[in-house]
């Protein structure tokens, strides 16, 4: 049985090829740019007779067949053959926008290299990923709520339900404001400093001006706030430019102070304390009576050493906080997000529980709070990474030797 | 997937698809596995006719990956075919279809064409160094060496950085040819490693060797040697060039290093102004040294041993009558500690000059400038490659000087396991690059492919003489 089988595919195989072949002799009697439109009746002979042997060139008859009129080649400009090969490339399957709009291209086109064009279209094709899934989303839970409205209604009526919430949160926001406008008179101060700038690509003090939305909105909502100073922020700054694009008309009414001069103009230098990573100090306690301050930096490329050289250069007292004290810590870097510092600075204000506070770094940063001696947590990471992970097990090890070794030696 | 070993009917592609999980995806994941499994070509055909006949049109990226398909496997007419229906369908192609199609018909005896392709995307952007290789190889390969080498020039001139395997592809090609515009050529290509200081691998070093033997008339004979310590070669008695830099490039050098490493961006970032100032005026009362010693790094020599101790026998080591020594270090060292003693710190000052940077200054950046400060001679101590310093370099001639010059100057050391002593491994007293007195090409060499580290330096060498 399995003889013949191979038999018959032999030979289906063979009589195939000699059809091809043949096939290939008559081609090559056609010219190649005469076009044959003949995908219609082609059509038909497939499935009139699947019988027939298997014509493997049809679909380069299909292919030159179709779209006749070749449109008369115009001079393009160069925005218009960038689009173009944009669209080749997304036909071709690679991570490129679908849509992508006039000043886009133009950055795209002065990216310097081959590499940062790619990185820029990825960056895009995925923002514009999110923004569907996003519109998807909003539009599932449009529906949902109609359909929940229509059983409500029925049932009850509506509209004071509806009443009811735009109250709260108005008062909610009321009450907030009181909170920050209390703050800027009795509240502690913390200065976020603005002079980085020119250390940053565009997108960098983007992401830079969204941290301190969301701080500033994190320390709106708490029971205490801080006082916020922007510092050294300049009128015509692209800071500036980001945070009137973000807030609108808040801005003018946010309850925060904003300043072009330096910390040290507004504030005793006495009471200034720089929080960097860098710094060989590290914070032990929160002091009430200090004004922190805060580099409003985002640095993808891991600059070491700018805002202590700035610290330096003023003189001023840094301090890091206690991450390796108080945490395992597994990879990453320990600059974290001007966000989480917020949170951190928020925490340790009311509660004064570096273990609280430091809840807020993120998770995939350390394996666990240090709460035993470290020889002994050392034991368990290394009994952990030899269950989960044999390979990067050393690499764990090197990494907990250059956190610790130094200190074990100390002492 | 496994793709069919047979072309299939239509039917037997239905059905196939519609057993797939997810059907619209069926005939991508499919071509994706025929270029993985190197299927037959008919194969994919039957898919493509299948393909076309169902939608009256194939997408580009189908004819892309059966184009993939017909790359690996050579089939030239059909890679002409896709070409001419690629152009009819899609006015422009992107790269990617370029790249296949010059890799495609390069290897192929079409090759002219892939020549007009790569005319066609200097239209477009800015051709791929694999673009520029394949069809060097291809001209190289008909004995069209004169277009080759226009090629190579060009893509030289782009700023595009060739791989070894052309320019070893080039001497293949020229073996044997009495020519003697190509032979300087050839040559340029040497200069060309020697100025950017890349060291060929071994199957190169055979092809340069090969090369220089098959020149008719030229009487060159290569042998694979070592160079003795003294820098002298044991086949021709050849001294090497020593890696001392020319009053201009060291000026340059020390200018840059204050420049990019110790400024930079904001002086406060590895020192103070201040701190440098102090330090300027201290080395200028002092100069010069002889060897200048990183003591932080030379201290963690032994792991087990006191720090101080181990900086103590590296000092006792060097230091010889007449040698100044410098020792560089921070101030955390002079605080009485279990691993800083302070009577051994006394001992040490007495037999060399020290200079104790604030704790969290870079002591690294010192190193250098005192260094060069003090002169060709000087010498420097440490286990560090200085990658980091050299990375803050602005432009690469910079750093080549600098690569250069730390070749020469950096005393790298080692502990013997079981000895006391520490082991000082001295600076080369020759320069490790392509080099040539004319009638004597010395090309130093790596033995294998992966051995890439810049910092590593090669000690084997292909001697290569005129008799």
């Amino acid at each position: 049985m399995q003889s013949a089988n191979m038999l018959l595919k032999k030979m289906a195989r063979r009589s195939v090829l000699l059809f091809a072949a043949q096939h290939g002799l008559k081609k090559d009697l056609f010219p190649l740019s005469r076009t044959l439109s003949l995908s219609l009746p082609l059509k038909q002979d497939n499935s009139c007779s699947p019988s027939e042997k298997l014509d493997l060139d049809a679909w380069k008859k299909v292919m030159k067949s179709g779209l006749q009129e070749v449109p008369e080649r115009k001079e393009l400009s160069e925005l218009d053959g960038a689009r173009e090969i944009l669209e080749m490339w997304r036909l071709a399957g690679r991570a490129v926008p679908e849509k992508i709009s006039e000043d886009q291209l133009k950055t795209f086109m002065e990216c310097p290299s081959k590499s940062a064009k790619k990185k820029y279209l990825k960056f895009l094709h995925i923002r514009e990923l999110q923004k569907k899934n996003d519109r998807r989303k909003l539009d599932e839970k449009k529906e949902r709520r109609l359909q929940a409205q229509e059983q409500v209604s029925k049932a009850d009526d509506e509209n004071k339900t509806k009443s009811f919430m735009c109250m709260l949160s108005s008062g909610m926001d009321r009450a907030y404001s009181w909170r920050a406008a209390q703050s800027m008179v009795f509240g502690q101060p913390l200065v976020f400093d603005m002079s980085y700038e020119k250390d940053m690509s565009v997108r960098e003090v983007t992401n830079t001006v969204k941290q301190i939305v969301l701080s500033e909105g994190c320390n709106r909502r708490s029971m205490d706030p801080f006082h916020i100073h922007f510092c050294n922020l300049r009128d015509d700054s692209l800071y500036h430019r980001e945070f009137v694009k973000f807030y609108r008309e808040a801005w003018g009414k946010l309850l925060i102070t904003v300043t072009d001069q330096c910390y040290t103009e507004v504030f005793p230098k006495d009471k200034l304390i720089y929080l960097t990573a860098d710094s060989p100090k590290v914070m032990k306690t929160f002091d009430h009576d200090k004004v922190y301050i805060v580099g409003s930096m985002v640095d993808k490329s891991i600059k070491t050493g700018v805002s202590l050289a700035r610290a330096k250069r003023l003189g001023l007292e840094t301090a890091a906080l206690p991450l390796e004290k108080y945490l395992l810590w597994n990879s990453g870097a320990k600059n974290l997000t001007l966000d989480q510092m917020m949170h951190i600075l928020l925490t340790l204000k009311d509660t004064g529980d570096w273990k609280a506070a430091l809840e807020f770094v993120p998770k995939r940063k350390y394996c666990g709070f240090v709460n035993k001696p470290v020889s002994e947590l050392q034991k368990t990471l290394n009994l952990m990474n030899t269950l989960k992970l044999g390979r990067r097990r050393e690499e764990t090890q090197k990494q907990f030797a250059k956190n610790y070794s130094k200190k074990l030696k100390h002492k | 997937v496994q793709p069919p070993e047979r072309p299939l009917q239509a039917e037997e592609w239905n059905r196939l698809r519609e057993s797939f999980q997810s059907p619209h995806m069926f005939e991508e994941v499919m071509f994706n596995s025929m270029v993985k499994y190197n299927s037959p070509v008919d194969v994919a055909k039957s898919l493509l006719t299948h393909v076309a006949n169902s939608n009256g049109d194939i997408a580009y990226n189908l004819l892309l990956k059966y184009l993939a398909l017909c790359v690996q496997q050579g089939q030239t007419s059909e890679i002409c075919d896709l070409y001419d229906i690629m152009k009819f369908r899609f006015k422009k192609l992107e790269s990617g279809a370029y790249n296949l199609f010059i890799r495609g018909l390069s290897n192929s005896d079409q090759w002219r064409m892939a020549l007009t392709l790569l005319e066609e995307v200097k239209t477009v952007t800015v051709p791929s160094r694999t673009n520029y290789e394949c069809c060097i190889i291809a001209a190289g390969r008909h004995q069209e060496m004169k277009l080759a080498f226009g090629l190579y020039h060009e893509m030289l001139a782009k700023d595009l950085v060739p791989s070894s395997i052309v320019l070893q592809a080039l001497f293949d090609f020229n073996r044997g040819i009495k020519d003697a515009k190509l032979q300087k050529e050839l040559f340029d290509v040497l200069f060309y490693l020697r100025d950017n200081q890349i060291h060929p691998h071994r199957a190169f070093m055979w092809s340069i060797k090969l090369w220089f033997e098959s020149i008719p008339g030229g009487k060159w004979k290569g042998h694979l040697t070592n160079i003795k310590e003294s820098g002298q070669c044991p086949v021709c008695n050849h001294q090497l060039e020593n890696s001392d830099l020319t009053e201009e490039e060291y000026n340059n050098l020390r200018e840059k290093i204050i420049k990019d490493v110790i400024h930079g961006t904001d002086t406060f970032r590895k020192t103070s102004p201040k701190e440098f100032e102090a330090f300027q005026t201290f080395v200028e009362d002092r100069l010069p040294f002889d060897i200048v010693i990183d003591g932080l790094n030379v201290s963690h020599i032994k792991p087990r041993k006191m720090q101080c101790e181990n900086l103590f026998d590296a000092v006792n080591c060097l230091a010889k009558e007449n040698v100044r020594l410098l020792v560089l270090g921070r101030k955390h060292m002079l605080v009485n500690s279990s691993n800083w003693r302070k009577e051994i710190m006394k001992e040490m000052q007495n037999k060399a000059d020290f200079f104790f940077a604030d704790n969290i200054s870079e002591d690294d950046a010192f190193l250098l400038y005192a260094t060069l400060r003090s002169g060709k001679h000087c010498k420097f101590v440490t286990r560090d490659f200085l990658r980091d310093h050299k990375a803050c370099l602005s432009d690469s001639v910079t750093r080549q000087l600098f690569h250069k010059w730390q070749r020469g100057h950096q005393i790298a050391f080692s502990c013997s396991v079981e000895g006391r002593s520490i082991h000082f491994l001295p600076a080369l007293c020759y320069d490790v690059v392509v080099q040539t007195s004319g009638n004597t090409w010395h090309i130093p060499y790596r033995d294998t492919l992966e051995d890439k580290n810049s910092y590593r330096i090669p000690r084997k060498w292909l001697c290569i003489q005129q008799k």
